[in-house]
């Protein structure tokens, strides 16, 4: 038995080696569009994107929590990008998606405009953010430079919603 | 050794249960100390503890209850009388036991460092002896904190068998020879074992001789007896050599490691000459389990995993019943109906049973809390100096497990409170003319979905002026609050955070945490507690817990355009009001209702939802209970009641105001659940402040003259679009058009449009497909949509009907026609 699990894990180690040597020094990421802006979330952040199916609103949380749907009989939250960023909602078209990530274990959707591509640059090309950003949530992880003068800004999923945010605090 | 390990898992589930009956056993037996039945069933207990115990190689527990067992056995003989001072020392013992056994679960010997069972042995030793008095007591209490063993001038470790001639008994003091005898006969019981059982003269038993003994023809207990009797000759021999060289005790792990093995091969060839060790495991345990033959243990994680396969079946069960009214409407009076109906409906019976029934499984008596408190009760009252009896009533009242495991804490909290604030000293009883004795009632019974758990006393009881006086000087609540505050407002307010009555801070109770925690407790529950006292006489608290957590029955109610699931188990009633019902005092509304005068809130009013609805001639009014409150909530609509399955709204969401989660309808559509509790204090806050009359009157469109109204026209072409606008532009009210269906859609949201003309045929949303969109929403429930479309047959005009259209136009049509529909419709 343990020799035998010897092998499989040299196996393991040997597939996943030269993917982390990749991964050193590429990140794949997922564009999309929210308002006039692009940005970036890491592939692997993302659970999985849906097209926009109805939600149930939740009272008494930030106008940017639209509410709350149903996704294979788990309830997720749903949280507009466009509200949270500061520009107005837009309609839903046939580009609109909604993307479900991994946020602190939890499941939670976020409306964006369009899909664009599925990227993968250099870690070097990215770079902090400018002191002009205005990164007060500190939501934003960098600023991508792609190869074809793209500037992408890349988010930092953790800080998308925070909890003390959405429910007040002195309520249980 | 899985073996073993197993064995060793069922001795120690069995032996918790054991002995957490025979606690409760314990103090009932100090109440009858005559009732031989329960002697006899207490003894019976140690027994087989003692017996399993040392089967399975833990000295230091066998040892115990061996003593335990020694002084039980004297009572049910007749020769002893428990005393509550002795019964202190066994439950003394019992609490020993606990601790080695949670040891032995925690690290698999029974070493046990902390718990000392020594001073306890003495103890037991001496009640056997018939040396114990009250006088006793104390000089065992000493003898216990001193450690060497000392009374008065003698050391009696020092005193041996060998030296006891020595000593000179009559220069004693009585006390002194108390001990002294003590001691040496304590000595003397090292070496005496258990003498005869049935016809086997145990004595004559030894590790020698014990392969001549044929265990087949033994009657059960006294083959249990032997070998009990054998391990014990094993045993000890290496206690012994323990005590005489203790640097030894490294290597003894080892050895008793050994004498395991040893011990197996010697008492196997007694029985059969090949006889397997397994087999004798086996053997060993059936005889531990058989009492519980009739039951499997099943690991708890296995019962919530199908509660939650059952939660997603309920949820099935529903889309199903829902996916099948839609279809008979639409294949009425087709031959599969018939069938479909009776798969749905044989579906949702076996769903209902199936959910009973695994609901069933995960119950548990609440006996199984109920049972520490007797105890509780008596080390409390022995504690403070009153004399409570604590009386259990309906403690096979049923509840789910995970409930069960949540109340045990509240209820310790309540009773402790109950023992410690309500019953008073024993001579403020008598000078009141009380009896002495303060009583104490548990019960627990159920009411439709709930059960009931009520904690009374016959105490001093609580006054609500005083309760008010000091929240106001702790600054819970405010003068006026307390001036406007009922009685049962009053008693509320002990579960308030820091609030504590007590006047002195008793190591009991009395830090004002207690009650809070209670409360906290409850409500997590979604339970309701109520108070009544009245002062002098006594104060009765009752929890009132639904039975179990994870589904329930719920009121669907809508309000505006959203639905929420109000559990079923708050509302009183629902009743249907007109507004000439609802009176406005003191700028706040109330509802009359036969002779109780209800607080009237507006649903949509507390979650801050935008009215969009005419008001309607009647008003929907659902009556909600919560302890001693009662209020009516206006909503718009009931849809029904339903079973739903609670889920949480995720870690970014729960514990939002007024909201306890969410439940999956049929539809697949998500709706939140009402949390009662909380509902009711923001609904507090919004009676304040927001007058129902006027709210309801805020959606009310003021419309009068044609130019008031808006009609959109929807048809895919421009000319059809013109002819409509030129038959309808004489009227003067506004016209709007659309292309589509999709487009129809978007402009209704941010126009507020009249009536609608739909033509049928349209690319990318049809007129049927927009009727149907648009009858969704419940806003638009009235909204007058015609059809004005070529298509004449009547299978056309039926769809137009099933999708909702009101009127339906064929073309060509004269405009004065389409003019008299139009205004028909709008009501001009």
């Amino acid at each position: 038995m343990g020799s035998l699990n010897e092998i499989v894990k040299q196996q393991q180690q040997s597939l996943t080696k030269p993917e982390e040597n990749v991964s050193e020094d590429i990140v794949q990421l997922v564009g999309f569009i929210v308002g006039e802006e692009e940005f970036a979330v890491p592939i692997l952040s993302i659970q999985e994107i849906i097209k926009p199916i109805e939600w149930t609103r939740v009272p008494f949380t930030p106008d940017y929590v639209l509410g709350v749907f149903n996704l294979r009989g788990n309830v997720l939250p749903l949280i507009d990008l466009r509200i949270k960023f500061g520009a107005a909602a837009n309609e839903i078209d046939e580009n609109t998606r909604f993307i479900v990530m991994k946020i602190k274990g939890e499941d939670v959707a976020f409306i964006i405009d369009r899909l664009t591509s599925a990227l993968r640059i250099k870690k070097k090309n990215i770079l902090p953010p400018p002191d002009t950003y205005s990164n007060e949530d500190d939501i934003i992880e960098g600023v991508g430079r792609m190869d074809d003068g793209r500037i992408i800004t890349i988010l930092k999923v953790d800080n998308l919603i925070k909890r003390e945010d959405i429910v007040p605090n002195n309520e249980g | 050794m899985d073996e073993i390990q197993e064995l060793l898992e069922d001795f120690l589930i069995e032996a918790f249960e054991m002995i957490e009956e025979m606690d409760q056993d314990l103090v009932e037996l100090e109440n009858s100390p005559d009732d031989l039945d329960l002697l006899n069933k207490i003894f019976r207990v140690a027994h087989t503890i003692k017996g399993s115990g040392s089967f399975l190689n833990f000295d230091k527990l066998t040892r115990l209850t061996h003593h335990m067992e020694a002084v039980l056995d004297k009572a049910r003989k007749g020769e002893l009388t428990i005393t509550p001072e002795i019964m202190d020392v066994i439950l003394e013992s019992v609490d020993a036991m606990k601790g080695i056994l949670e040891y032995i679960r925690d690290n698999g010997d029974d070493s046990a460092p902390e718990i000392d069972i020594e001073p306890i042995v003495v103890k037991l030793d001496a009640i056997v002896n018939g040396e114990n008095a009250p006088k006793e007591e104390k000089s065992l209490e000493e003898s216990k904190s001193e450690k060497p063993k000392i009374v008065g001038n003698i050391n009696l470790d020092e005193i041996t068998l060998e030296n006891a001639d020595e000593i000179d008994l009559d220069s004693l003091e009585p006390e002194e020879l108390d001990a002294v005898l003590e001691h040496l006969v304590e000595l003397r019981n090292k070496n005496e074992g258990p003498k005869k059982v049935g016809n086997i003269n145990l004595d004559e038993i030894t590790l020698e001789n014990a392969d001549e003994i044929d265990l087949d023809s033994l009657e059960p207990e006294e083959a249990d007896a032997v070998l009990e009797h054998l391990v014990n000759l094993r045993n000890q021999q290496p206690k012994n050599e323990n005590e005489q060289e203790k640097e030894e005790s490294k290597e003894s792990k080892e050895k008793k490691e050994e004498e395991k093995k040893e011990e197996k091969k010697e008492i196997a060839p007694a029985k059969k000459q090949d006889l397997s060790n397994e087999q004798k495991k086996k053997a060993v345990k059936k005889a531990i389990s058989s009492v519980a033959e009739q039951t499997i243990r099943v690991d708890v994680k296995r019962l919530d995993q199908l509660m939650n396969l059952i939660g997603e079946l309920v949820l099935a069960k529903n889309r199903l019943i829902k996916i099948y009214n839609d279809v008979e409407e639409r294949y009425e009076g087709e031959k599969f109906l018939e069938e479909l109906n009776q798969v749905v409906s044989s579906i949702s019976i076996v769903t209902t049973d199936l959910q009973i029934a695994v609901m069933k499984t995960r119950m548990l008596p609440i006996g199984k809390v109920f049972n520490k408190f007797p105890r509780l009760v008596r080390d409390l009252s022995r504690e403070l100096g009153k004399k409570v009896k604590l009386i259990i009533e309906g403690e096979d009242t049923e509840l789910d497990k995970s409930i069960i495991e949540e109340i045990g804490d509240p209820l310790v909290h309540m009773i402790r409170n109950s023992v410690d604030h309500g019953i008073e000293p024993p001579e403020e009883r008598k000078a009141k003319g009380k009896p002495e004795e303060g009583t104490v009632w548990l019960r627990a019974y159920n009411e439709g979905n709930m059960i009931v758990i009520e904690i009374k006393d016959d105490g001093k009881g609580m006054d609500p002026e005083m309760l008010k006086k000091k929240a106001i000087e702790k600054g819970i609540i405010t003068e006026s609050e307390a001036a406007n505050m009922s009685d049962k407002e009053a008693f509320m307010l002990i579960f308030k955070p820091g609030f504590s009555t007590a006047a002195k801070v008793t190591s009991v109770s009395g830090r004002g945490v207690g009650m809070d925690v209670v409360k906290t407790n409850i409500e997590k529950l979604n339970g309701i507690i109520e108070v009544d006292s009245i002062p002098g006489q006594g104060t009765t608290f009752k929890l009132k817990i639904p039975l179990t957590l994870a589904i329930i029955q719920a009121l669907l109610v809508a309000s505006q355009e959203d639905l929420f699931a109000v559990p079923l188990s708050n509302v009183i009633e629902t009743v249907r009001i007109v507004e000439e019902d609802i009176y406005t005092i003191e700028g706040k509304s109330v509802l009359k209702l036969r002779e109780e005068v209800l607080p009237l809130v507006n649903m949509a009013d507390i979650f801050e939802i935008e009215k969009v609805l005419e008001p309607e001639k009647y008003l929907y009014v659902v009556i909600l209970g919560l302890g001693a409150t009662k209020i009516g909530l206006i909503v718009d609509r009931f849809i029904g009641q339903e079973e739903i399955v609670i889920k949480s709204l995720g870690e970014f969401l729960k514990g939002l105001p007024g909201i306890a989660g969410a439940t999956i309808r049929g539809d697949g559509r998500v709706t939140l659940i009402i949390d009662v509790g909380s509902l009711m204090r923001l609904a507090k806050e919004t009676h304040n402040k927001k007058i129902v009359t006027e709210s309801l009157n805020e959606a009310k469109k003021k419309k009068e003259k044609p130019s008031d109204y808006t009609v959109m026209l929807v048809d895919d072409s421009a000319m059809d679009r013109k002819i409509m606008r030129n038959a309808l532009e004489e009227l003067g009210i506004n016209l709007i058009e659309a292309k589509d269906g999709v487009e129809a859609l978007q402009l209704l949201k941010s126009n507020d449009v009249d009536a609608m003309l739909i033509d049928i045929e349209m690319p990318r949303m049809d007129g049927y497909t927009l009727a149907q969109e648009i009858r969704k929403y419940n806003k638009y429930r009235k909204l007058p949509l015609i059809a004005v479309t070529s298509r004449t047959t009547k299978a056309d005009r039926v769809r137009g009907v099933e999708v909702g259209m009101n009127e339906y136009i064929t073309k060509p049509y004269t405009a004065e026609y389409l003019q008299n529909v139009v205004r028909r419709n709008l009501g001009l």
